[in-house]
């Protein structure tokens, strides 16, 4: 009888120890995120950004081509015109909104591809949860890169 | 197409080694679409006559020989510029032609910015589309581009940017050969040559907004629409216009919910492909910030938003013990649905008084169709067009009126007391003194001596002369409207009719509103009459109506003496406002009515030549508005005096069984027939 106990019950124990006691040794596997995070793979595609020129003028010039590649249909563009009082982007046209709707976003970058400018990109920023739906329509503000301070 | 060949000589050409028998002298361009073949174009356009600036065109060409071997010609020819000949062999896909058309295109790109991702034509550019199908894949052009001014206002309408210009005519052309102003011309040559006004004034004309859809390329562009939204952002949904009576046909192009841009429809019995100033930049007012969203009622000095039942309910209550001292003003812009529905409600609640815009009876005039439709027109030898500018009151009839004139040798013979576009081309134009057309037209059926005529109306005695002896040949075509009588006095519209009669010549009395021709045929359907809208607003001070009800129509803006519609308006009872824009009048309402727009509703809508053309919705109501039939058919079955009526389609069937007009519209030729998913909402 405890025989049998030692035979089915310690020795499995003692088996499974010694293996994490082998593994003791190994370099660890996870991290402890959110303390420490993970340097993310150079071409990962996340959070969209909206870039400007060394100059300061946002890239996008509101053409909405991104909004046409899209296979979600999550971009909506809304362009207007530069003036020279009133100057967002070189040329005419610039965007006044510019809004991601993320829940929809599949992150394929077709709208980085489509963009004749490059400024919408997609870069290394993977965490979106958020509690509200309408905290997932991300708006130009959101988007814009904050001007290089000189 | 047979019966348009009869009597045509036909040759037999060879499309790459198709044989194909086209009519003699029609231009390749258009004959090898009959084999579904396709020749790139810029320049060219079915309607305007070619003149072979691109060059995208070209095809290589060869005779045939005695033997029955082809011998080509050595260099490509333009074909929008080549008539079919027997014989003639045209080859559109060798690897020459090929070559040639990534030329051509490399050429034109030269100087084109190729600001594509800005560019309003983005999308929908024809330049585009050639150069992806036909072009060159890459570029090879290192120097530096042509640079010109862009974004020039060339007027209130229209934007040119002179860098995207491809020089191919096609707005010049348009102003000279269609909307006949001449109002652009080329400036300059070669690669600096550029479209502008002669004198650098604004692009002055009434159909300027034609240029920016020909235009290939994003030159003209519509300073309304600009930037507002990429082609692909955008819906395209067919629609009517109603703002005159002519009823173009055109594409309401749309982005979430929002009216962005009017375009051009082809409807070879209305518009041809063409719109008016008017019609294509006057739908702003779908995105007005004051759109009627909600129900009100006037409970003491205030008005109160409410709901449909309890307005309608309060209407409903009125008009039991008011009913018949009820009166209606039809707006010009109503679908035909409401407006057959208010004639009803007005005969069966025993009141009979309904008016709107187009009323006849204080002119002593009937309700006539017109003898021509819009197509017949163009084939009349003369045309006489009397009154104001037929351009700002029936633009469509003009370009009818013009095209007959330029491209069949219709004499035109102009009628007015001050000069219009008309003039410009018109055979002979009579232009009296103010108050005489009368005598005038005395003057032209011989009942006064022409130079007693010439000495009062201030019409050269040679000219009336002229007149007379033109009008005296075959089909001749008159052309009036109310106007006539707004100028000149009802008498000299009935003695005008009278002449036209006398002359054997077809009589148009056009309406002016899209509204015109339904109520009219409803009102005459029905045994009533279409009263002056001033009469109605007469009855009211008098108190022979005591309930009136303003079927989206605001008297402020459409009767000209405000003193009466202001006492009125006070005088009246109980005033029902439905409108789809807040208005003054709903000051002096007793309940308002939130209106839903065609775009919205949905609606029927007749034509000056009775033409009955569907408009399906598209767009979402606003608020709790709803379409201007379902107000009426709501009203009706609450009040136990129609019932059915659950979409349009029911409608249309009961007026039908009343209005002789309906019932040819809908059994009649297939055109005109609504398509059934007109009906609903
Ligand atoms: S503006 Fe447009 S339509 Fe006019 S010539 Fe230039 S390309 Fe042609
Ligand atoms: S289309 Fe023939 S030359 Fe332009």
């Amino acid at each position: 009888m405890s025989l049998g106990i030692l035979k089915d019950v310690a020795r499995p124990i003692l088996g499974g120890m010694g293996i994490t006691a082998k593994r003791l040794r190994h370099k660890k596997a996870t991290i402890s995120y959110p303390e420490q995070r993970r340097e993310q793979y150079p071409r990962t595609r996340w959070r969209h950004a909206l870039t400007r020129y060394e100059n300061g003028l946002e890239k996008c010039i509101g053409c909405s081509l991104c909004a046409g590649a899209c296979p979600a249909k999550c971009i909506n563009v809304v362009a207007a015109e530069n003036t020279d009082e009133d100057r967002h982007s070189p040329g005419e046209r610039y965007a006044v909104r510019y809004e991601i709707n993320m829940i929809r976003c599949i992150f394929c970058g077709y709208c980085q591809e489509a963009c004749p400018t490059g400024a919408i990109v997609l870069r290394k920023e993977f965490e979106l949860a958020n509690y509200h739906r309408e905290d997932f329509i991300y708006t130009k503000e959101m988007l814009l890169e904050a001007k290089a301070s000189t | 197409m047979a019966a348009e060949m009869m009597g045509v000589d036909m040759v037999t050409i060879l499309v790459d080694d198709i044989e194909l028998q086209v009519p003699k002298g029609e231009l390749i361009v258009e004959s090898v679409k009959r084999l579904g073949i396709e020749i790139p174009i810029f320049c060219y356009h079915p309607r305007m006559k070619p003149v072979g600036m691109c060059r995208m065109c070209l095809v290589e060409t060869g005779t045939k020989q005695p033997d029955g071997t082809i011998r080509k010609m050595p260099k490509p020819q333009a074909s929008c510029t080549l008539p079919a000949s027997e014989g003639l062999a045209i080859y559109t896909q060798t690897p020459q032609i090929i070559q040639d058309r990534k030329g051509v295109l490399e050429f034109l790109l030269i100087n084109h910015p190729l600001d594509c991702p800005i560019c309003d034509r983005g999308g929908e550019c024809p330049l585009q589309n050639n150069t992806l199908f036909y072009g060159p894949s890459t570029s090879r052009h290192i120097e530096f581009k042509r640079h010109a001014p862009k974004a020039i206002p060339l007027s209130e309408h229209v934007t040119l940017d002179l860098e995207r210009c491809i020089q191919c005519g096609r707005c010049v052309r348009f102003t000279e050969e269609i909307s006949g102003d001449g109002q652009l011309a080329f400036r300059f040559r070669g690669a600096s040559m550029q479209p502008s006004t002669f004198a650098l004034s604004a692009f002055e004309s009434k159909f300027s907004g034609n240029t920016i859809e020909i235009c290939p390329v994003g030159a003209l562009t519509s300073s309304q629409s600009r930037f507002r939204a990429r082609p692909w952002d955008l819906e395209s949904s067919a629609g009517v216009c109603t703002l005159c009576s002519c009823g173009c046909n055109v594409w309401f192009d749309h982005r979430i919910g929002k009216l962005v841009r009017v375009n051009g429809r082809t409807n070879n019995a209305v518009n041809e492909e063409w719109t008016c100033d008017q019609g294509k930049f006057g739908h702003d007012y779908y995105n007005h910030n004051e759109r009627q969203a909600s129900v009100f009622i006037r409970t003491s000095a205030r008005l109160e938003s409410t709901s449909w039942t309890v307005g309608l309910g309060e209407i409903v209550t009125k008009l039991k013990s008011t009913g018949t001292s009820a009166g209606f003003l039809l707006g010009p812009k109503i679908s035909n649905e409401a407006g057959f529905l208010a004639c009803r409600a007005a005969t069966a609640l025993g009141s009979r008084q309904v008016a709107g815009i187009d009323s006849r009876v204080e002119l002593g005039a009937n309700f006539e169709v017109p003898a021509d439709s819009l197509l017949s027109l163009e084939q009349a030898k003369v045309i006489v067009s009397v009154g104001p500018s037929l351009a700002d009151t029936l633009p469509i009839v003009y370009l009818r009126v013009r095209k007959a004139a330029s491209q069949k040798g219709a004499k035109v013979i102009s009628i007015h007391s001050s000069p219009t576009e008309l003039d410009e081309f018109a055979f002979l134009s009579l232009c009296h003194k103010p108050g005489t057309l009368s005598l005038l037209i005395q003057g032209l059926d011989g009942s006064l001596a022409l130079e007693e005529v010439a000495l009062q109306t201030g019409v050269s005695a040679q000219a009336l002369k002229e007149a007379k002896t033109v009008l005296e040949g075959q089909g001749v075509s008159f052309i009036a409207t109310n106007q006539v009588a707004h100028t000149e006095g009802s008498a000299a519209l009935s003695d005008l009719r009278r002449l036209a009669k006398k002359l054997e010549a077809n009589w148009n009395h056009f309406c002016e509103t899209a509204s015109g021709f339904a109520s009219l045929a409803s009102c005459s359907g029905l045994g009533m009459e279409l009263q002056s809208p001033e009469s109605i607003l007469k009855k009211c001070l008098s108190g022979d109506i005591k309930f009136l009800w303003l079927v989206d129509f605001d008297p402020f803006e459409l009767v000209k003496d405000r003193e009466l519609v202001k006492q009125a308006l006070e005088e009246v009872e109980f005033l029902v406002v439905q409108s789809a824009i807040a208005s003054e009048a709903s000051h002096y309402a007793s309940v308002v009515l939130p209106q839903s727009l065609p775009a919205e509703g949905g609606g029927s809508f007749t034509n000056l030549d009775g033409q009955l053309q569907n408009f399906d919705a598209f767009l979402p109501k606003i608020g709790m508005a709803r379409a201007d039939w379902q107000i009426f058919a709501e009203l009706l079955s609450r009040m136990d005096l129609a019932a059915g009526m659950f979409s349009r389609q029911d409608i249309l069937q009961m007026a039908a069984k009343d209005v002789p007009y309906f019932k040819e519209a809908l059994t009649g030729k297939q055109d005109h027939q609504p398509q059934p998913s007109g009906a609903g909402v």
